[in-house]
């Protein structure tokens, strides 16, 4: 079986930065994982994620993903990869209908000079129903609450027909009932299409049932990648939450 | 009431809703991404590219058009990269195109700051050409025909940049693309709406769409209706007051502008 992400020796340094953000990281993903990610702030963690979906250009070492160097292949390894951002949200006047924010999630993989056609918008459509928000379909995106936000941007990422979920927080700022919605949609989506998915979390309790492995960052470096119950019970961890 | 030759009066209808058309259009995306002062200093580039062309006896819209593209070609990267906030490299690019515009309409041959130089500051419609009208229906098929063409591209960067990225979209060329867009609109509009004006021809009319609008494609379509409206209802005040027509078309759109607030259904309460 080969990895779905593949990440050798990798160094992200920030442009105009003089330190490496992400250090010499190492980290195999395996098909079907459910992978979370902690560390404390400014462990890199949204760095790992950007890294592994070429947003963010890395400047030692190989990240390779489905096969794909995001290097020189960034554009094509996110059309198969979903990326939810951290914390976005949408400013009241943006004009912009819940629908149009789902169905670009599948811009990239339609392509150049051609629209969105009726299985494109059939996927945005079962995206929607997926996450239950098919009554907001014509609403204005900034008229949603946070909760309701989140699950657009799961949807579009959804609609998408990712093989690989890349997911920044998604829980931050949302209250306790839409985070056990989105967290039971996240764990279905696991076991029902066996979607490989790395998450950064911030809180023990977010860690999701399926969880089989906890990858720990401290200063851009990987501190330690084990099951869930041997991590939280490791000294390793408390050190990366220690002070120093 | 001013009266004129019929085929002046007609070109300069033509001319203005065809300048109106292009800059409302490039508005939206100016107005969404928040590019209004790399806006300003585009037009401001413009307005130097000329004054240049007039001090070298060089075609002055050539000069702005490269001019424009010179200040996109430096503003792009410059804005990605740069670890100071956009708005004080645009802060020190606009005063730097002002100034040189101001230099080079100094070094005119002739009388200084002549009525050819004041025109590009203030713009003048009644003199538009049967070439300006071709230069300006080119650029109006040209610009609609790279949004048609790139519609869903544009849309997704217009939302967010980012979120764009992700989706797979490689939006650093489209990104240039718009400033060399703008560049484009605010050259090839300037003698008719001169280098003070211009830029309110891009916002206005586009924050009047916005005011009946949630969708961004209902506005794409009403931004230019907009500014058709601004430059007709603007010809008519100017020929009936005997007013500058640059002038005259941007109170109009501001004037548009107050009655979208007005009328806004965005803000009726129930």
């Amino acid at each position: 079986m080969r990895p779905v992400i593949e990440m050798l020796g990798v160094d992200t340094v920030y442009e105009g930065e003089k330190n490496a953000t992400l250090k010499g990281v190492d980290l195999r993903i395996w098909p079907g994982d459910l992978v979370c990610v902690l560390g404390p702030n400014g462990a890199g963690k949204t760095t790992l994620l950007e890294t592994i979906n070429g947003i963010l250009p890395y400047k030692m070492g190989r990240v390779t993903v489905l096969d794909e160097d995001v290097c020189t292949r960034g554009p094509k390894v996110r059309r198969q990869v979903g990326y939810m951002l951290q914390e976005h949200t949408f400013p009241e006047s943006t004009p912009y209908l819940v629908k149009d924010v789902i169905i670009m999630g599948r811009f990239g993989r339609i392509g150049l000079f051609r629209r969105p056609n009726e299985t494109d918008w059939n996927a945005a459509r079962r995206a929607a129903e997926y996450m239950e928000i098919f009554h907001l379909w014509d609403r204005p995106i900034g008229k949603l609450s946070g909760g309701q936000v989140q699950k657009v941007l799961l949807a579009r990422t959804l609609a998408k027909e990712p093989r690989i979920l890349l997911m920044d927080e998604p829980y931050s700022n949302l209250d306790y009932r839409a985070t056990e919605e989105i967290s039971s949609k996240i764990c279905e989506l696991h076991r029902t299409r066996n979607l490989t998915t790395l998450m950064v979390i911030h809180e023990l309790n977010h860690i999701p049932p399926d969880c089989n492995r906890i990858v720990l960052l401290k200063d851009g470096k990987i501190l330690g990648d084990a099951p869930p119950q041997k991590m939280l019970s490791s000294s390793l961890f408390r050190h990366a939450f220690s002070e120093g | 009431m001013i009266e004129l030759p019929a085929h002046i009066f007609l070109n300069t209808i033509l001319g203005a809703s065809l300048a109106a058309l292009v800059c409302s259009l490039i508005g939206v995306f100016i107005v969404r991404m928040n590019l209004s002062s790399m806006g300003f200093c585009m037009s401001h580039a413009a307005f130097a590219g000329v004054a240049l062309g007039l001090a070298i006896s060089r075609d002055p819209l050539l000069m702005a058009l490269g001019m424009s593209t010179l200040v996109a070609l430096i503003l792009g990267p410059v804005a990605e990269r740069a670890r100071l906030q956009a708005d004080i490299i645009l802060g020190t690019m606009f005063s730097l195109t002002m100034a040189l515009g101001l230099f080079f309409l100094s070094i005119i041959p002739g009388s200084a700051m002549s009525s050819t130089a004041l025109s590009i500051l203030w713009g003048s419609v009644l003199g538009i050409t049967d070439s300006d009208l071709m230069r300006l229906g080119g650029l109006s098929v040209f610009l609609i025909g790279v949004i048609g063409l790139f519609y869903k591209e544009f849309l997704a960067i217009m939302l967010d940049r980012k979120l764009a990225e992700e989706s797979g979209i490689n939006t650093r060329p489209f990104y240039y693309a718009i400033l060399f867009l703008c560049g484009i609109t605010v050259s090839v509009s300037l003698k008719l709406i001169g280098g003070l004006l211009i830029f309110a021809l891009m916002v206005n009319p586009v924050s009047s769409a916005y005011q009946f609008s949630h969708n961004m494609k209902n506005i794409i379509f009403l931004a230019p209706l907009f500014g058709l409206a601004s430059s007709v209802t603007g010809i008519i005040f100017s020929f009936q007051w005997d007013v500058p027509l640059g002038s005259s078309i941007v109170i109009m759109s501001v004037a548009l502008f107050l009655i979208s607030i007005v009328l806004s259904p965005k803000r009726r309460r129930g």
